[in-house]
């Protein structure tokens, strides 16, 4: 083998010998830990993922049971199968990308391809159906930032107001009295019948001597908290059968709920994103034997994401 | 002992220890990873991934046993809770321990994640007294705007009180 670099005294017994040979020693570096500096790299920033992951979910647990109220999964539109087929989805990638691993260490580049792909797709598929859950939060107005959000926590003045602003909006009114000359015939049987409490409702918001139990009803009207094992898409509010009413909606505990869920699974989503390119990055590579400490690497990464979501999703979608 | 070293006799560059060589190239060591790994076919093995995988599939189903009716504390959450998160700590330690090998690694192991696992609990803990305790003690104001429980339950009235369809008729 090779002279090394650097000379460190190996504490054999021929302390003469060494001196004799003038720096013409053949010693052997012994590594701090027992494994491949990539693997210690990878377990390195893993340690610090760990306490990453552990700050965000400790600060949602923390604020969750530390807020007066808190939404049910059904009040937020979260649906649990989807969050449920996720997790399925994560867990086949972790065992996808362990076969791949098998796969490399036997030298079958070819079959560590096929399981690479596979990975790959399944993650993207994760992504895809995250992307579809974000998008039908967006759709019910529920947003991580301020300007767009259209949740208030409660049914107060301040909501009340919001609703009548929104209706009070130039290209509202124009549109509103377009839906009130729209003959019956030319609307669906639940269109009509939401077309006249709407009308209820604009005449409720614009009162001078409304009451909170009003107030109370016009967001029921607009968006209900579907109850306790209801079916989240059973229950029907004016938002959902006009969608470019785009009313104000309460939901209790709203806001910051939709703070803490973008916040982790955005994050998780981005781990997950970073994955994705590093086995589309392997994908174009033949993942023999030479590989396959690259590849144990990767899946290191990926199975800690899995592990994150391991967590998120019971805490995110049953609590 | 480490398990490189275990599977020394396995390994054609035997003579030069259990150790990453310096000059080495990053292929070389990949290299001897991969041989490192030829002979401990005594742990992994797709049988026992598949098993793992069927475990996690079985546990993650086990979640929806406290929306069941068979499940006995439905009154009382925090037993439900309670038992996802070891649910979820089961499927944890299996992804560590099989899919990440760490049930095959050495002794390092625990160099790296212990102190980790205590930070993490530390910081969580730390969080408790200004944000987990943070309603016990409001502004009169920040009270007035907070959302409560009571607000729930008007929102629920107004479901119930068929209020606007009543009129209809």
């Amino acid at each position: 083998m090779n002279a090394p670099a650097i000379s460190i005294p190996h504490g054999h017994d021929h302390h003469g010998d060494d001196h004799g040979h003038h720096g013409h020693v053949t010693l052997q570096y012994q590594p701090g830990l027992p494994l491949s500096r990539g693997k210690l790299i990878m377990w390195l920033f893993l340690s610090t993922e760990i306490m990453f992951f552990a700050a965000l979910l400790g600060s949602y647990v923390v604020l969750r049971f530390g807020a007066p109220v808190w939404p049910k999964p059904h009040h937020v539109h979260l649906s649990e199968p989807i969050g449920a087929f996720n997790t399925f989805v994560l867990i086949c990638s972790s065992v996808t990308i362990v076969l791949a691993l098998e796969a490399a260490r036997a030298n079958k580049a070819s079959l560590a391809k096929i399981w690479m792909v596979l990975t790959l797709a399944l993650g993207a598929l994760f992504l895809g159906v995250k992307g579809y859950e974000y998008q039908a939060k967006f759709a019910h107005g529920i947003y991580p930032w301020s300007p767009r959000s259209r949740v208030f926590e409660k049914p107060d003045l301040y909501y009340g107001s919001a609703v009548r602003a929104r209706l009070g909006e130039p290209a509202m009114i124009d549109r509103l009295k377009e839906l009130d000359d729209t003959p019956d015939d030319k609307l669906a049987p639940d269109e009509i019948s939401a077309r006249r409490r709407l009308k209820q409702i604009r005449q409720m918001v614009m009162s001078p001597d409304q009451q909170a139990f009003d107030l109370a009803v016009v967001a029921d009207q607009v968006m209900p908290l579907p109850g306790e094992g209801a079916d989240a898409h059973g229950a029907h509010g004016l938002n959902d059968t006009f969608p470019w009413l785009k009313l104000p909606a309460v939901i209790p505990g709203g806001t910051m709920w939709a703070s803490t869920y973008f916040l982790l699974t955005g994050f998780h989503a981005i781990h997950v994103l970073v994955g994705l390119v590093v086995f589309a990055i392997m994908c174009t590579w033949t993942l023999n034997a030479k590989r396959a400490g690259g590849i144990e690497n990767a899946g290191l990464y990926w199975h800690f994401v899995d592990l994150v979501w391991i967590f998120l999703f019971p805490l995110l979608y049953l609590f | 002992m480490t398990d490189r070293a275990q599977h020394g006799h396995h390994d054609q560059h035997a003579s030069h220890g259990p150790v990453t060589r310096v000059g080495e190239t990053a292929d070389e060591t990949l290299e001897h990873a991969a041989h490192a790994h030829d002979g401990d076919h005594g742990h992994g093995g797709i049988g026992k991934y598949l098993l793992v995988f069927a475990a996690l599939c079985g546990l993650t189903t086990m979640s929806f046993l406290t929306y069941s009716s068979l499940w006995p504390w439905r009154d009382e959450p925090h037993v439900g809770w309670a038992f996802m998160m070891a649910v979820s700590c089961t499927k944890a330690m299996l992804v560590v321990l099989f899919f990440m090998h760490v049930l095959w690694e050495a002794n390092w192991k625990y160099v790296l994640t212990i102190p980790a696992a205590m930070m993490a609990i530390f910081l969580a803990i730390m969080l408790v007294p200004d944000i987990g305790l943070r309603t016990r003690m409001v502004s009169q104001e920040r009270a007035l705007y907070m959302p409560r429980q009571s607000d729930v339950r008007l929102m629920e009235q107004a479901g119930e009180s068929k209020l606007l369809s009543d009129q209809a008729h």
